[in-house]
């Protein structure tokens, strides 16, 4: 029977392997979700931090162009 | 996968002396008393994989893992306590120690072997009796747990719950900003300076344009660069005090008008989270509960923990079931923790409405701060920016208050700002900086500088705003299509592990209960009102209709078996480095007819394994020893003594070897009675193989019949074989003198010789070879009879004799 049963270690590499395969996803989000995931970092607050520094960066150099 | 070869202890627990025991990847029954030291061979083998012993860690030295209590009493001091394995993959043999300091050292240091026991620890590799009901007991989210445990999918629930959080942080942050007031402000400046809205930079540019026309510039606007040299060219030092105003009238009425688009659901929020919490506080008892749930969880943790030994509660000291209490304590606290789901509902409720209210005190802060306000000219706004900020800062500290706490929270109607008031300031500051420009008519520069002045800054703010919500919604959505995928993953995974293992529970469980109405036994994923997955419950069938929980309708031996079942379907699941696996006294509340089926279902499915059973049940013992061993287990006793603790006795092997011993040694004494016991025990299989009847007896006593009336039942059902009852002769088994007593007269006082006994002994085995093979090494049965030829065989047919039936 344990061909078939996949460990929860095995769920999550499949995920992350096959994420980019997901609908309407935002490629920079989902890369620096990789990149925490894969330095063992995926934490909740990592990941916020991370997310609020992505949102800086789309909006500050759009910004000193805008002005 | 690993068997061992070898086993040495020396000095750990109850063991003092080297036990040393080869096996050579063989299964072992061990018997001994209680105290022989059975667990302390379990307790070593759990601190040589696991680095702990379970059931000291809480009932003595905490900070040491137990391992303070793992060194034998009576050691000397430079005395080294250890456990050495070899195993079949010599590179794998290690001997663990731990000295008087607890100084703990590894003979083994290869990272092959530190990878093998790192893999090791999450394996199932011993079963102790205390532990066969802890999955059956549990509550609905801690078999969950425990499954998700064992197949490693903590992480997954992690992994889960950071997608799940993230999306509905997001979600939140984009409600409290309420982007669609935040535009629609802006916009409104925008056709207040431009005469109409802006959606492009085009239309942006080509509104600034014909705003600038009147001036004549030669500088036509086709980017922000250009905004700011019209900007440049036509600003004028001396009117700087009269902009500074204008600007802050406009700045006043647009985070007025922010905060009006906001105020509503303020209110109406705070009014839902004021019912919900009021609903709360009127359940007094409820909530009153509610603080014993701690209280309870920590005695179900007490209990499970195996500190509190007998049937008796640790709280009123009064007689209770251990069983029942651990039940009835899942069942409060599952009914407890749906109040305290409640309860963090309505603490979310008020986490989410504090953001929104912040994000509004923000903008109202930053307001404040402005200089300019403290002049007269803006005495009224000023006024009204601190009522509002007064009005905020009052939600915010009764949000923060603890609503079940005695001190009422405050009332939504009280609390409710009156938005018109607001709104009369921010159309009134628009129309101060209407005014302050239409008195600049004689200006033109002036006016079209301060028109597209802020027109700029509200374009620029749009913008920004729309960003900003466009790049949140699609953090929002990836982290939505994130976790829609990652659950359809983990369910998958989940179901297909459950399918399985409940086929794997369902085997092992009719296996040892076979011909009754339970089937179809299957673990079952339980999910909440959101669709999460919350628990997992064990369902059956008992004449074809459902039925959950096990614990409610099965006994206690069935429920033993449901344990030990869903113990071995984890071993096969998930056991990859060791083959061998320890069962530590399991048995103890299994009764008769669960214990040979258990055995059975030991060496018929788990014949691949190496498995140390543990007893100190004599009666167990007999019973299976002699099946276990025709598997070519080995047969350990163990006893206690106080020089050396733990040690090996010699063998109590089954009555055939003992008999067949003690001709070796021309040793009568005992001789004929163990002859007499190993043919009742021959006797009992053979009438049973044939359907042989015997008088009816209740289920001990049935155990007890001896010999004679076993031999009538046998000879009277031979009726239907002649060439068997004639081969059979069971007159001259009937007439032997071990045989002309009761049950009683074990020790009865004929005495023959050594070569009277060998001659009855040659007679017994000859009468059993009439009915047992030894190439199948089954019984002639009447499950096989041949209907065509009339005969009856055993397993594989080399025995056949005629039989009517």
């Amino acid at each position: 029977m344990d061909k078939k049963i996949k460990s929860g270690k095995e769920v999550i590499d499949e995920f992350f392997s096959e994420i980019y395969n997901v609908e309407n996803i935002d490629e920079k989000t989902v890369e620096s979700l990789i990149s925490l995931y894969s330095e063992g970092k995926f934490t909740d607050k990592n990941i916020q931090n991370k997310l609020d520094e992505l949102l800086q960066e789309e909006l500050t150099p759009k910004q000193k162009k805008d002005e | 996968m690993n068997k061992i070869n070898s086993i040495n202890i020396v000095g750990l627990r109850g063991i003092k002396e080297n036990l040393s025991l080869n096996l050579n990847q063989k299964s072992i029954l061990f018997y001994g008393d209680n105290g022989s030291g059975k667990s302390s061979i379990t307790d070593a083998f759990e601190w040589f994989y696991y680095d702990r012993v379970g059931h000291l860690v809480s009932e003595e030295i905490g900070a040491t893992k137990g391992k303070g209590a793992l060194r034998n009493l009576f050691l000397q001091e430079s005395d080294d306590a250890f456990i050495k394995l070899e195993f079949n993959k010599p590179e794998l043999a290690s001997q663990k120690t731990i000295n008087d300091a607890l100084k703990i050292s590894q003979t083994n240091n290869s990272n092959e072997f530190k990878e093998f026991i790192e893999k090791s620890q999450t394996e199932n590799l011993i079963l102790r009796y205390t532990f066969l009901q802890k999955f059956i007991i549990a509550s609905k989210k801690e078999k969950l747990d425990e499954l998700q445990k064992i197949i490693g999918f903590n992480e997954v629930g992690n992994i889960r719950d950071i997608l799940r959080k993230n999306a509905g942080r997001i979600a939140r942050n984009i409600k409290s900003n309420n982007y669609e007031n935040k535009k629609s402000v802006q916009q409104s400046t925008l056709i207040e300076n431009f005469g109409h809205n802006i959606t492009s930079p085009e239309q942006f540019y080509e509104a600034a344009n014909n705003l600038i026309k009147p001036l004549k510039l030669k500088i036509e606007i086709k980017n922000y660069k250009n905004i700011n040299e019209v900007l440049k060219e036509i600003e004028s030092k001396e009117d700087i005090e009269t902009v500074k105003k204008i600007n802050l009238f406009n700045k006043i009425s647009e985070n007025f008008s922010e905060v009006v688009g906001n105020i509503d659901k303020i209110n109406s929020e705070y009014s839902s989270y004021y019912k919900a919490a009021e609903e709360l506080r009127k359940e007094k008892e409820k909530i009153e509960k509610l603080q014993l749930l701690n209280l309870l969880i920590e005695g179900q943790k007490l209990l499970k923990s195996e500190i509190i030994k007998e049937d008796v509660c640790p709280l009123c000291q009064q007689d209770k079931n251990k069983k029942e209490l651990i039940i009835e304590l899942n069942a409060r606290i599952e009914k407890l923790e749906e109040l305290r789901k409640e309860k963090e509902n309505v603490e979310q409720k008020s986490k989410d409405l504090q953001q929104i209210v912040q994000v509004n005190l923000n903008s109202l802060n930053s307001l404040e701060s402005e200089k300019l306000l403290n002049t007269k000219d803006f005495e009224l706004e000023y006024k009204q920016i601190k009522k509002l900020i007064a009005s905020l800062e009052k939600y915010i500290s009764e949000l923060k208050k603890n609503f079940l706490a005695e001190i009422e929270i405050e009332n939504s109607s009280v609390l409710a700002i009156n938005k018109s008031d607001y709104e009369i300031i921010a159309n009134s500051s628009k129309n101060k900086s209407k005014e302050l420009i239409e008195a600049q008519k004689k200006n033109p520069k002036l006016q079209i500088h301060t028109k597209l002045s802020l027109a700029k800054q509200a374009y620029g703010q749009y913008n920004r705003i729309v960003k900003e919500e466009g790049f949140l919604r699609k953090q929002q959505h990836t982290f939505e299509a994130l976790f829609a995928d990652f659950i359809k993953r983990q369910e998958e995974a989940l179901n297909v592990f459950l399918e399985m293992f409940s086929e794997e529970i369902n085997d092992y469980y009719t296996t040892m209960n076979p011909n009754e109405r339970i089937e179809n036994i299957r673990l079952v994923p339980l999910k909440d009102t959101n669709d999460d997955l919350v628990g997992i419950t064990i369902e059956y069938d008992f004449y074809n209709e459902t039925k959950s929980p096990p614990i409610a309708y099965l006994s206690e031996s069935h429920i033993n078996c449901l344990g030990l079942s869903f113990y071995l379907a984890s071993v096969k699941a998930f056991n990859k480095e060791n083959r061998f696996f320890i069962l530590d006294d399991i048995i103890s509340s299994f009764d008769r007819p669960h214990r040979t089926r258990f055995a059975r279902l030991l060496t018929s499915k788990f014949n691949e394994y190496q498995i140390l059973l543990f007893t100190h049940e004599k009666e167990f013992y007999e019973l299976i020893s002699s099946e276990v061993k025709s598997k070519g287990w080995l047969l350990q006793d163990l006893h206690w003594n106080n020089a050396n603790g733990t040690v090996l006795k010699t063998q109590l092997v089954d009555y055939k070897s003992q008999i067949e011993e003690k001709f070796k040694n021309r040793d009568t004494n005992d001789l004929g009675n163990l002859i007499r016991k190993y043919l009742e025990r021959q006797l009992k299989i053979i009438a049973n193989e044939i359907e042989a009847k015997v008088s009816f007896r209740f289920n001990e006593i049935n155990e007890k019949r001896m010999a004679p009336e076993l031999l009538d039942s046998v000879q009277g059902k031979l009726k239907a074989s002649g060439e068997l009852k004639t081969l059979a002769d069971i007159p001259k088994i009937q007439a032997m003198p071990m045989l002309l007593g009761n049950t009683t007269s074990h020790d009865n006082q004929f005495q023959e010789s050594i070569e009277d006994l060998k001659v009855m002994w040659e007679d017994v085995k000859k009468l059993i070879h009439c009915f047992f093979c030894n190439d199948c090494n089954k019984f002639v049965s009447v499950k096989y009879y041949d209907t065509v030829e009339k005969k009856i065989r055993c397993g594989c047919g080399k025995l056949k004799y005629d039989w009517k039936t």
